[in-house]
């Protein structure tokens, strides 16, 4: 069991508090999910129940946690609370240790004083459970961000321990992994397990949870049997994302030839090395359009969204952009075509100055009047306050804002986004697709790769579900087009 | 992509080895090439690991670092040439035809031969230390060198290092395509690498920083400190080592012998 009493903590260097007067029990064989907007003091709750908070970092602390019934700060070490508590953090990579999958989970059970054959045995059932068996003997390097959740997840529950705090487990997992996942916790909970799990997907864990925390400003804002939370219309929008209303009555522009194509995708094949991608892809999207591209982990949504701007060349086939062959442009010639926005935001920021960053695309593509354009895309991103701040200062949800602002800023008339709304809660989600949809109303087109269902059916004009590397279907919402 | 220094998962010669006998084969090369000064000893060397790594099939993984080996011995050579001249001048870095500096910086012959000396003793030494990387996990590197009382902190210090190189490898490329996608277009050559050092090295650090603290969290919480381990899938000596190990000791032996007998041979 876990207990927070009154716990409150401020980081090195800040003056803000992370976490204010929280407190917070975690019973034998429970299931909290805690969500809320990013910012909130999520991950430094996981820090603080963990006893990381304690022994790892400075800053101002106050109140008090306990595991198990003992303080924290009085276990010797975090070795000494691992034999206790095993915690799952949100980057799945940085939890890759080792150089096989195998490796990983069988180096975490060799410290829990088992014998060989129990070791064995144990890691023959997680490879199992966490379906795991098939990929074995590969790098966790090289495995999709998904595999990598998975596998840092089945090292943790290696360790075999009563509690389990995981950070954000299924923050990059497509629909039918994250029930997998889902699966594999419920059957934790079933025996005996405690469970604080960090969540946006609530709809996904709510069989699970037997209480709902929702954390705004670093204090618990609301707790309580899921049911109770949800019926406040406030707290149900920030957990359940509601993208009612976003998608326009307008009908998008229609491709009457192949000249007004924003993207003409004519059978295009790609491949790694030896293994293929992408098929014999045949596809094209209108200026104006707003498009949703889904499909499982692995499919190629990734892989076809890089060609638009070539940062992948077709092994076979052309990719034409705004009637460009991208065989014969450069990626920085594209750029003015093309603007796309990666699924970590924290690959592109070097800036000081969240202003800074903005105008280094204008910079490089030689816009001028700098000023305005840069004002004008920081206010439609809702960070016009925050421009002279350092960007990696912001959250996560105002980082994903900025790194969209920094493409809409360069203008270009095709917006390509990777997982927009990864990690975000309801409201910030909504608020990434109300950007997009105004531009798309000034006429410019928009393509999504999403896992999540509401921005498929509710923001796009057209859904194109890939495959193993195929189109499996190409829709137009109804009622639109 | 291929991960520079990071295992390889095949069945080969130096896989079915303990860590052991590739510690002492690490060892026996790095004492031989950093005392032998002959060129032609060296290149024997080379080529010996070269017939190893073919015996093994690990040969395209040191081949894959061919490049970054040539780059490295010229730039061996050209230091040494600029900074000891040693022996006859075979010619000048500056044609005698050009007014006033015509002539500067000799370029003799005995820093030639120092630079290449250099040069092939850093081939030898990433060649061997490669085979022993790409072909040993790190579990069974974790299992050597606890059996050889190397402190834990220590080891997993070493495991740590090797870990994050394909981590920032990875980072590079995707950070640098995140700032080509931003119209950044910081040119080719040195020139352009010198460019992109700010939009790449920043988020670069910042990232692998932030990553560095979860790595030592995760360390911690997995009890891989706790020093209380189960020695599991051991790898025991086996007759493959048995061979290696006397083998080395042969090699050592005749090279010792050479050196003293026919000095000429080596030096």
């Amino acid at each position: 069991m876990i207990e927070l009493s009154e716990v409150s903590y401020t980081y090195p260097h800040t003056v803000q508090e992370a976490l204010h007067q929280l407190s917070l029990v975690l019973e034998k064989g429970r299931c909290i999910m805690v969500t809320g907007p990013s910012g909130a003091g999520k991950t430094t709750l996981c820090l603080a129940a963990s006893g990381i908070l304690a022994h790892e970092y400075g800053g101002k602390k106050a109140g008090v946690v306990t595991i198990n019934g003992k303080n924290v700060a009085d276990y010797p070490g975090l070795s000494a609370i691992a034999q206790t508590l095993g915690i799952v953090f949100d980057d799945a990579e940085a939890q890759m240790i080792f150089t096989t999958v195998e490796e990983e989970i069988l180096s975490a059970l060799e410290y829990r004083g088992l014998s060989p054959e129990e070791i064995e045995k144990r890691l023959s059932e997680i490879l199992e459970v966490t379906y795991l068996t098939a990929l074995k003997d590969r790098s966790p390097h090289h495995l999709s961000g998904g595999q990598k959740q998975r596998v840092a997840l089945a090292a943790t529950l290696a360790l075999g321990n009563d509690v389990l705090i995981l950070d954000e487990p299924t923050s990059e997992l497509d629909e039918y992994a994250t029930r997998q996942i889902v699966s594999i916790l419920k059957n934790l909970k079933d025996q005996g397990k405690t469970l604080l799990i960090i969540e946006h997907k609530f709809g996904h864990f709510r069989e699970i949870i037997d209480t709902l925390v929702i954390m705004e400003h670093g204090a618990i804002s609301t707790i309580g049997a899921p049911d109770e939370v949800l019926k406040d219309n406030r707290i149900r929008k920030m957990v359940i994302p509601d993208f009612a209303g976003i998608r326009s009555g307008t009908a998008p522009a229609v491709p009457t030839g192949r000249t007004v194509s924003a993207i003409d995708i004519r059978h295009l094949s790609f491949s790694y090395g030896d293994v293929p991608a992408l098929h014999e892809v045949n596809l094209i999207i209108g200026p104006g359009e707003f498009v949703a591209i889904v499909g499982e982990n692995g499919s190629g949504k990734t892989t076809l969204i890089r060609q638009f701007n070539r940062l992948l060349t077709p092994t076979a086939g052309d990719v034409l952009v705004n009637g460009k062959n991208t065989r014969e442009c450069t990626i920085a010639e594209l750029a003015r075509d093309v603007g796309l926005v990666f699924q970590n935001p924290d690959h592109m920021f070097f800036a000081d100055t969240v202003k800074d960053e903005v105008a280094f695309g204008l910079k490089n593509l030689d816009i001028g009047n700098r000023d305005a354009v840069i004002d004008a895309a920081l206010t439609e991103a809702g960070l016009l306050h925050a421009k002279d701040l350092y960007p990696r200062w912001l959250s996560r949800g105002e980082r994903q804002r900025l790194a969209i602002a920094c493409v809409v800023a360069m203008q270009p008339k095709i917006i390509v986004l990777d997982e927009p709304t990864t990690g975000l809660d309801g409201d910030e989600a909504r608020l990434i697709m109300e950007i997009l949809k105004k531009h798309q109303l000034r006429g410019n087109t928009v393509v999504v790769i999403t896992h999540n269902r509401e921005i498929a059916r509710d923001c796009a004009d057209r859904i194109i579900v890939m495959d193993q590397g195929h189109v499996l279907s190409d829709t137009r919402v109804r009622g639109v087009g | 992509m291929a991960e520079i220094l990071q295992y390889v998962h095949k069945d080969g010669l130096f896989h079915r080895l303990t860590p052991f006998s590739k510690i002492l084969l690490i060892i026996v090369v790095a004492v031989m090439c950093v005392l032998a000064t002959g060129i032609p000893f060296l290149l024997l060397l080379v080529a010996a690991l070269i017939v190893l790594a073919c015996a093994s099939n690990l040969h395209r993984e040191l081949f894959g670092q061919l490049k970054l080996l040539l780059v490295m011995s010229v730039i061996f050579i050209v230091i040494t040439v600029l900074t000891m001249p040693n022996g006859l001048a075979i010619g000048t870095v500056i044609p005698q035809g050009v007014p006033v500096i015509g002539g500067a910086i000799p370029v003799t012959a005995g820093a030639v031969m120092i630079g290449i000396v250099l040069a092939l003793r850093f081939v030898v030494l990433i060649f061997a230390f490669q085979l022993f990387l790409i072909s040993t996990q790190p579990r069974d590197l974790v299992h050597a060198l606890d059996r050889l009382h190397m402190p834990v902190d220590y080891i997993l210090m070493f495991i740590i290092a090797l870990r994050f190189i394909p981590t920032l490898q990875i980072e590079g490329t995707r950070i640098h395509e995140a700032q080509l996608a931003r119209g950044y277009n910081p040119g080719t050559g040195l020139l352009g690498k010198v460019r992109s050092v700010h939009p790449i090295v920043v988020p670069l650090v910042s990232n692998a920083l932030l990553r560095s603290t979860v790595l030592g969290l995760t360390i911690d919480m997995r009890g891989y400190r706790t020093g209380t381990r189960t020695r599991v899938r051991e790898r025991l000596l086996g007759t493959a080592d048995y061979v290696t190990i006397t083998g080395l000791f042969v090699v050592a032996a005749g090279f010792a012998t050479v050196a003293l007998v026919a000095p000429v041979l080596v030096f």
